[in-house]
């Protein structure tokens, strides 16, 4: 079958600055891409789990931030990682799909024989070497990676339907409004080069139609599609959708965790699930609280090296500590993000929280919430340079940057 | 004769529109903040204005240097690295606002609008021969405040009270004052009030006075004080008989429409309405007590009254838009949507109604 040079190539979608809204605050100060998960930045996790891929030739980032903003990113995970990463800004939204054929050319310069595609803001275990031998063996134009989930959630998602035997995609709907199935779609795909012929025929179909209504008045009354640009492509509805059932797409299940992180609340309990991952895969990487000079650790706690942590605190578990924050004495860390510079007084105590970039927690203060991820104000978030004074207490909150906390509050969003 | 405007930080209680761009920039009655400041100092002969500034400095940079050629005025910023209070900028800003001259200069407070009769308190300084002047205005609470207590005939500063339990007068500070360059020695380069430690100090050697404004004071740093300052601004153009109001059968009270701004038929608009650059407001739309922002398109038989419509937002068919609502640069709500104080965040589109108040992120 392949040859021994058969090349792949990992494409990595970042998404862009306006879109996402629901990371706010923290995205208004750094693209969501580049927030600390586990101390590594979001897009770390895939592209970590990229270089599991034999023969991988090169991983793109495509995105609709400004290429200032992943310059120094990029430049140093290559270093790091020892595989090349680009980062290539779209000059408009082309759809899931439309963004890889919109780069086809950069795509395929290596010529890869496979392709994988997957979402930066979904966060699991990543199988890749493990699609890449199942799609072989199926020999499709594309597999994508699935998970089972309750019924009562499926519909959040992109729901399918795949044969039990052949683990064909027979079936595949968006966000459907009755029950289809409790298999959801991860946004984490493998294809080969035949996709960009997909996208392009969508594209020529579009166009043709686009001309049609022009000619015919009837067809301009149908209101699918209407306002979609030809080459604005989306993966979902214009290609998994109609091909499926057509023996085009297969499907892999992965039993391992599976979460989007479309808020700071999910950015959280990701957070906590990489660094539970690491107990298995990278535990060194973990803080481990031996020693006399060492704060007490329980669970799973990840401490940058030039972080300064007093003895007498306890942190943990799924505590994640960023460069140059400074724990006082007597400190309570649980299930927590402590951002760059951050310093956390004496005694304070932080329970399901974040927090941002240079604040400043007081002494004795509390910072928590109910730690319900899903909810608005399950997650207390504090944004950069946020000031909370002396036994301040703030619960189920989010403050957006600069401000100053002198005064307590509960279940509020501080302008 | 120089000048220093205090412009200061985030600007945070004017969220969500300094979101998008810095408080001394925001537009209020159609033109930014500090333009109306650095116009009435341009008016009474100031060469220079310097700008204390601790937040963005590049933005504001590009802006001013369109305000420099236009008005053919000087401005320079101070950029403070750590927060100085309300004085320390003084002492930062020291080499520009001295020279040979000995002039006095002014200090103003960049979220204040009035009517700044500033020659009047050049001639008031003069006559008293102290060393500071200040401006008083009345207002109804001034315990929300710091009082200024002031010997009735003279205008001299006895005390200064922050936020009075009781009553000890109605006027308070309203950061405009005319300043002898002996000020800036009492002023040390570190984080300094100067209501609460310069002032008192020359009020105790007798040398500061206060003279209480005529017309109207706002602060309109945060969103309730705008709209209630546009009302008091448009108020005072009313009384000087301005051109710059509009009028027609489409307008009631005092509203302002920038020429470029277009109206359509059957539209009632006012009062208190202030119409930016660009907008497009059709047909059979109601505006009272608003702001709209340059390029904002209000689509037909829509309601907007009491709210801040922000630069580039659309407000749908329909919509009904009230009490407090602040929507940011480019907020999109949609067709039928009613929104009781909504405040909402740049680049966001309303889909379903906000019953009541609430911040959208």
């Amino acid at each position: 079958m392949g040859g021994s040079e058969e090349r792949v190539v990992a494409v990595i979608m970042v998404g862009g600055p306006t879109k996402g809204t629901r990371f706010r605050p923290l995205s208004l100060n750094t693209p969501k891409p580049l927030f600390p998960l586990a101390g590594q930045p979001m897009v770390n996790h895939p592209i970590s789990a990229c270089k599991k891929i034999p023969n991988l030739a090169q991983i793109y980032l495509i995105g609709l931030y400004e290429e200032r903003d992943f310059a120094l990113f990029v430049s140093s995970i290559s270093n790091e990682l020892r595989v090349p990463v680009r980062y290539l800004k779209e000059d408009k939204p082309h759809g899931s799909a439309g963004g890889l054929y919109n780069f086809r050319d950069q795509i395929m310069e290596e010529s890869p024989s496979h392709i994988f595609l997957l979402n930066c803001d979904v966060c699991c275990s990543f199988p890749l070497a493990e699609m890449l031998v199942v799609h072989r063996s199926y020999g499709g134009m594309g597999t994508i990676l699935v998970i089972k989930v309750s019924p009562e959630s499926a519909s959040q998602f992109g729901e399918l339907v795949a044969d039990p035997v052949t683990n064909e995609l027979l079936h595949y709907t968006e966000k459907p409004e009755t029950f289809v199935s409790d298999r959801i779609n991860c946004g984490v795909y493998l294809f080969t080069p035949d996709i960009f012929t997909a996208v392009q025929d969508v594209s020529s179909q579009r166009k043709d139609r686009a001309t049609l209504r022009r000619i015919s008045s009837f067809e301009a009354l149908q209101p699918a599609n209407r306002s979609l640009p030809s080459d604005f492509v989306r993966l979902d509805q214009d290609i998994l959708s109609p091909l499926a059932g057509k023996k085009q797409f297969y499907v892999y299940e992965t039993t391992d965790y599976w979460e989007q992180i479309k808020t700071p609340g999910m950015s959280l309990k990701c957070s906590g699930l990489y660094l539970a991952q690491f107990r298995h895969t990278s535990p060194h990487l973990l803080a481990s609280g031996e020693g006399m000079k060492t704060a007490a650790i329980s669970g799973n706690v990840y401490i940058h090296p030039s972080a300064k942590v007093h003895p007498t605190a306890k942190i943990g578990p799924s505590a994640s500590i960023s460069a140059n924050a400074r724990i006082g004495a007597g400190v309570r860390l649980v299930n927590c993000i402590i951002l760059d510079d951050v310093e956390i007084k004496e005694n304070a105590v932080v329970i399901h929280a974040i927090v941002g970039w240079k604040s400043s927690i007081g002494r004795w203060s509390r910072v928590q919430a109910s730690g319900d991820h899903n909810a608005k104000l399950g997650v207390t978030i504090l944004g950069e340079s946020v000031m909370v004074e002396d036994e301040v207490v703030v619960i189920n909150s989010i403050v957006l940057p600069n401000k100053t906390m002198n005064v307590s509050v509960q279940e509020e969003i501080i302008l | 004769m120089k000048a220093l405007i205090l412009v200061g930080g985030f600007g945070t209680r004017l969220r969500p529109l300094t979101l998008s761009v810095p408080k001394p920039l925001v537009d209020f009655a159609n033109k930014p903040m500090i333009l109306h400041q650095i116009e009435a100092l341009k008016a009474i002969g100031v060469t220079e204005v310097v700008l204390a500034i601790n937040y963005q400095p590049e933005v504001m940079l590009n802006f001013l240097k369109d305000f420099e050629a236009k008005l053919e005025i000087k401005i320079t910023c101070s950029q403070e690295t750590e927060p100085l209070g309300t004085a320390g900028p003084l002492a930062l800003a020291r080499d520009k606002l001295i020279d040979k001259s000995g002039e006095p200069f002014f200090v103003l407070n960049s979220d204040v609008i009035s009517e700044y009769p500033l020659r009047e308190m050049i001639e008031f300084h003069k006559s008293h021969g102290g060393e500071a002047s200040i401006m008083v205005t009345k207002v109804d609470e001034p315990s929300k405040y710091g009082v200024v207590v002031t010997e009735e005939s003279t205008g001299k500063v006895e005390r200064f009270v922050e936020k009075p339990k009781l009553f000890v007068g109605n006027k308070i500070n309203a950061g405009i004052y005319l300043l002898n360059p002996s000020v800036l020695d009492r002023i040390q380069l570190r984080p300094t009030s100067i209501e609460k430690e310069v002032f008192p100090e020359i009020a105790a050697e007798g040398k500061l006075y206060a003279m209480v404004l005529p017309g109207f004071w706002m602060d309109i740093g945060q969103p309730r004080d705008y709209i209630t300052g546009l009302r008091l601004y448009l108020d005072s153009l009313r009384k000087k008989a301005s051109p710059k109001l509009a009028a027609g059968t489409h307008i009631i009270g005092n509203v302002l429409v920038d020429e470029t701004a277009k109206i359509g038929e059957g539209c009632l608009i006012g009062p208190d309405v202030a119409i930016g650059p660009g907008c497009v407001v059709e047909p059979g739309v109601r505006l009272s007590r608003c702001t709209v922002m340059r390029g904002v398109r209000i689509k037909k038989h829509a309601c907007i009254s009491s709210s801040i419509i922000g630069w580039h937002s659309t407000v749908g068919q329909w919509a009904r838009v009230e009490n407090m609502t602040i929507l940011g640069e480019d907020v999109h709500v949609c067709d039928e949507i009613y929104s009781n104080g909504g405040v909402v965040l740049p680049h966001k589109e309303i889909k379903s109604s906000i019953l009541k108040p609430e911040i959208v992120m």
